[in-house]
């Protein structure tokens, strides 16, 4: 809402700055966005709350400030004419839940030409165009009272009038000019013949005033506010009456208005008021009684309210206050504030006025006996110990694109019906998507060194159930480790939550090459994999990728506190064997035996070397293995480690497809 | 006998001084102190002299040999020096080392410092029902209020509860735990919202929340007071100021928008302030009698507060960062620049 203050003067001069003004108003609720000067008057840009329909207009606001400055702003309103009655047309209105009231004023003889000077001003220092003088009248009479008005060329309208609902596809051609369809949904005024505007909307210009009009018919009604708020979004058309309508339009001022409006035309455009008739009655707002204690609002607020302040606060806000005994205020609101129904509220109004920033702040004793979320916790920890790592976390969006998980072969997720974008129109499966853009962003800055976590939910239906889960996604490139860091760190994760007896086995899986499940005792804690060729491509990555996605729920359930283990002090001896393995047996062969031959006296083995040389048989790999071992019970002697290494060669070269060098 | 050990002393210094490489200091070592060298040559000549002028001679051969040993060895030690110096202007190595994502961190902090005053994390639910992102907490399904509400809806059945749909703000996570449980009550909850805004330097279809409540007998605006100053105090800087200003939520009664003295100017006035003095950070009040009602909490014996803030716009401010795309970019030159762990 924008306001300037020569209009409020016409109520009431606060005797103060425009940005004394402004501060007061901001810290009261009404918070001035923008302050300006302009032509000698001061500009102000307020933003208006949804609960404060009071508010949009000047008697409102200044009523507000005259509040806030110590003061009740009685205005007397105008006497209006309700004579002589308008025989010329009738009035119907099919729905009185649609439109309560309805002021229809026949204005006969007017010279429409442009508006004087101050009328000018008043429009459009509140942020209107000038039109012409009645056009101008009509929202100068809006932004005072609150109640929007519209002005028919009366010679344009062909019989009676009428508020109605729209037919299906009928046509309404707007004062914008703009040709829209309507429906049932809209409200109309209509006459005989056509529509002449949609209601509590926008005027039709098939009535419009112009330099031609001579007789006017003025129009002053309330519409309900879900009727102009269905009205206006359905056919798209968002206007200063509209705003106020859906923020609901009291009938208390409509009479006001309408004669002030009428009054006006006949002062300034020269004419005679010849007609008024009224349909329907104002609604009246059901009376409130709210009855509360001093110590209650103490109680609430956390403060002690002098007695008069409080009464003063309530009777500068137009609440008729009556003390009743054991300390009891019963206040009867002002007719303007709907919003005001319970105790509370009448508590805001007196802490708002007196000033939030006057109540002093305490600390209060805590004593919520809830437990900390688990997988809250886990998330932080996972999160503290990967970057410990060195990986760097992302935050990814949660909806992707149908397209990318069709690619992705997804199914059973769940689609936006509303999506802003169809690069946003499905929510996610599972952290792939999110994590790719994040590497495709980075390889395109030249960075292919990257090491990446998420942690974050995926989301899945299954005929009408549907879940929200959180995961773990890791993500290494191939500069930064490809696929045996990433083995690791997922080692390093499940030790760090000391899960035991999971198992790395191999199994195919869309979408990627050389692929991993973490096995738990047939459930999957996460799998682990490079990308295939094909989705590398598809999502344009320039290098390889290798991404893993652990389950934290799973995790969270499986986790258990670590404890100190003793471990052996006696000497480890170590032992190397360089081996050619051929391809079609598997390292796991080589473990086997190890474990098997040495038993209870391997401590621990490592690959120290893997040979790449040119000339080497393709099908072969060549490495050297390094044995720990270590008794728990004795100093192992040479004797003993030679016997069991010897054993272990042995073993080894028994076995075909291995070859010692 | 005695030129020529002077004359092969001689040589030997003048050749030492004049070697100018590793190699060739080695190969002199060899030439006159080896097995074969003239000095031992001379040495293994003095059998058939007599045995005064053999000592005399084995005397001056033994200087000579120190006088040149000691003279190769500091030679040969100058060298190895020489060889081990480094560039040292070259570039250090990279080091890399992980980091939280600053929104991560924001969101940690802040749910740590409401913990250390006795509030509990606990997350909510981001697939919600329009029964609690909306009507639970006062909001009409159609009225103006609902307008700052814009709303991703899913296409999952619609159940008692109304329409599935992305929350749009954090405060569902209130009327979940006020459903489930009994009072006192103190939780942070924070978490990922939705709102369908068209992506630009200041809006983003998904951003992050905190929401925090509590509900007991004896609590009021002070203590919803006191604690957002606390926050402040501790997150931004003890000298930070705050204000609150009145507003209006459909789920708040008495309602508040808290600003804080800005972070840049301190109150002066500067360009992030839009010349104001003050940022707005976050929206409280008194959790409204309804909505309390509504979760079956007597509103006569208990009250609450509860206030709800954007992590990334703290972030944002408190980091200077004047573009929320950043946040979902993930680029290394911006994941790289924290160092909050």
């Amino acid at each position: 809402m924008r306001f300037s203050l020569e209009f409020i003067k016409e109520f009431f001069d606060p005797k103060r700055s425009a940005q004394g003004i402004a501060h007061l108003l901001t810290m009261a609720g009404l918070e001035i966005e923008h302050l300006e000067k302009k032509d000698g008057d001061w500009i102000f840009d307020a933003e208006v709350t949804p609960n404060r329909n009071d508010l949009l207009s000047i008697f409102g606001i200044a009523k507000e400030l005259a509040c806030l400055c110590n003061k009740y702003l009685d205005v007397k309103l105008c006497k209006y004419l309700g004579k002589p009655l308008l025989k010329d047309i009738d009035i119907y209105i099919r729905d009185i839940k649609d439109c309560p009231v309805y002021i229809a004023r026949l204005i006969r003889g007017a010279k429409i030409e442009s508006s004087p000077s101050w009328l000018k001003h008043r429009i459009v220092n509140c942020g209107l165009s000038s039109i012409n003088n009645v056009v101008d009248i009509t929202n100068y009479c809006m932004l005072k009272w609150g109640n929007p008005l519209h002005a028919f060329d009366f010679d344009k309208i062909e019989g009676n009038v009428y508020v109605r609902r729209a037919n299906q596809k009928e046509i309404f051609v707007g004062l914008d000019d703009k040709e829209r369809l309507l429906c049932p949904t809209n409200l109309v005024i209509s006459d005989d013949k056509k529509v002449i505007a949609l209601a509590g909307v926008m005027g039709a210009k098939n009535t419009e005033v112009d330099f031609t009009t001579k007789n006017i018919l003025l129009e002053a009604a309330v519409f309900s506010p879900l009727t102009v708020r269905r009205s206006h979004r359905s056919a798209g058309i968002d206007t200063d009456s509209s705003y106020r309508f859906e923020r609901t339009v009291l009938g208390k001022l409509l009479e006001v208005a309408s004669s002030e409006a009428a009054k006006l035309i006949c002062e300034i455009c020269d004419a005679k008021t010849y007609g008024y008739r009224k349909r329907g009655r104002e609604p009246v707002p059901p009376k409130k009684k709210i009855i509360f204690s001093l110590a209650n609002l103490n109680a609430y607020i956390g403060e002690k309210f002098p007695k008069n302040d409080v009464r003063r606060i309530l009777k500068n806000l137009g609440f008729k206050v009556k003390i009743l005994s054991r300390g009891k205020l019963l206040v009867k609101p002002s007719v303007f504030r709907l919003d005001i129904a319970r105790d509370v509220d009448v508590f805001e109004e007196i802490t708002r006025i007196y000033g939030y920033n006057r109540i002093k702040g305490t600390l209060p004793a805590l004593a919520c006996q809830l437990d900390k979320d688990n997988i809250y916790i886990l998330k932080n920890d996972l999160r503290k110990f990967l970057i410990n790592l060195g990986l760097n976390e992302v935050i990814t969006y949660s909806l992707n694109s149908e397209e990318n998980l069709l690619k992705l072969k997804e199914s059973h997720y769940i689609k936006l019906t509303n999506p802003l974008r169809s690069q946003e129109d499905v929510l996610r499966t599972h952290l792939l998507v999110g994590m790719l853009e994040a590497v495709k962003y980075n390889f395109n800055q030249k960075n292919q060194f990257l090491r990446f976590f998420e942690i974050a939910n995926i989301y899945k239906k299954d005929k009408d159930a549907f879940s929200e889960l959180p995961f773990l996604s890791c993500a290494v490139t191939e500069k930064a480790g490809g696929f045996f860091y990433l083995k690791g760190l997922i080692e390093e994760v499940l030790s760090f939550l000391n899960i035991k007896g999971y198992a790395f086995l191999e199994k195919s899986r869309d979408n990627f090459l050389n692929s991993l499940i973490v096995n738990y005792k047939d459930r999957s804690l996460g799998f682990l994999g490079k990308l295939n060729k094909n989705i590398k491509e598809d999502f344009g990555l320039t290098d390889n990728l290798y991404f893993a996605q652990l389950d934290i729920t799973l995790m969270e359930s499986l986790k258990k506190d670590n404890f100190y283990e003793p471990f052996s002090k006696y000497p480890v001896v170590f032992h190397d064997i360089s081996l050619d393995l051929k391809k079609d047996l598997r390292f796991e062969e080589i473990e086997k035996i190890l474990k098997e031959t040495v038993q209870d006296y391997l401590l621990d083995y490592q690959i120290v070397d893997i040979y790449r040389t040119k000339d080497a048989p393709s099908n072969l790999i060549t490495f050297t293995i390094r044995i720990f071992y270590q008794s728990k019970e004795k100093t192992l002697t040479s004797q003993e480690v030679d016997f069991i290494h010897n054993n272990l060669r042995k073993r080894l070269s028994q076995r075909q497809g291995i070859i010692l060098r | 006998m005695y030129q020529k050990i002077k004359s092969i002393e001689e040589q030997a210094i003048q050749e030492v001084q004049a070697a100018n490489s590793l190699e060739k200091v080695q190969n002199l070592r060899v030439k006159y102190l080896g097995r074969r060298s003239l000095i031992n040559q001379l040495f293994s000549k003095m059998s058939h002299l007599d045995k005064k002028e053999r000592a005399s001679l084995g005397e001056n051969l033994n200087v000579v040999k120190q006088r040149l040993t000691s003279l190769l060895e500091e030679k040969l030690k100058a060298f190895k020096e020489k060889e081990e110096k480094v560039d040292l202007t070259f570039p250090p190595q990279r080091l890399f080392f992980g980091r939280k994502h600053i929104v991560t961190f924001v969101s940690e902090k802040i749910c740590e410092i409401f913990e250390n005053i006795g509030f509990v994390v606990i997350e909510g639910k981001e697939i919600e029902d329009e029964w609690h992102n909306f009507s639970a907490l006062n909001i009409p399904l159609e009225h103006p209020s609902r307008e700052v509400f814009d709303t991703f809806y899913l296409s999952l059945k619609e159940k008692d509860k109304g329409k599935y749909l992305l929350r749009s703000h954090t405060s569902p996570s209130q009327i979940r735990i006020m459903e489930e449980k009994k009072p006192p009550l103190a939780v942070i909850s924070p978490g990922r919202v939705y709102r369908p805004d068209e992506v630009d330097a200041s809006h983003s279809f998904m951003f992050h929340q905190i929401e925090g409540f509590c509900v007991d007998k004896e609590i009021n605006f002070s203590h919803l007071k006191g604690v957002l100053l606390h926050f402040a105090k501790s997150f931004f800087s003890p000298q930070i100021n705050l204000r609150f200003r009145p507003h209006f939520f459909p789920f708040t009664e008495p309602s508040a928008e808290v600003d804080i003295s800005c972070i840049m100017c301190g109150g002066g006035g500067c360009s992030v302030c839009s010349y104001k003095g003050w940022l707005e950070i976050l929206g409280c009040g008194m959790i409204h009698p309804k909505v309390l009602e509504v979760c079956k909490i007597d509103s006569k014996r208990h009250k609450g507060f509860a206030f709800g803030m954007g992590v990334d716009r703290i972030a944002m401010l408190k980091y200077g960062i004047n573009d929320i795309r950043l946040f979902y970019e993930n680029d290394l030159r911006f994941l790289n620049q924290f160092y909050e762990v």
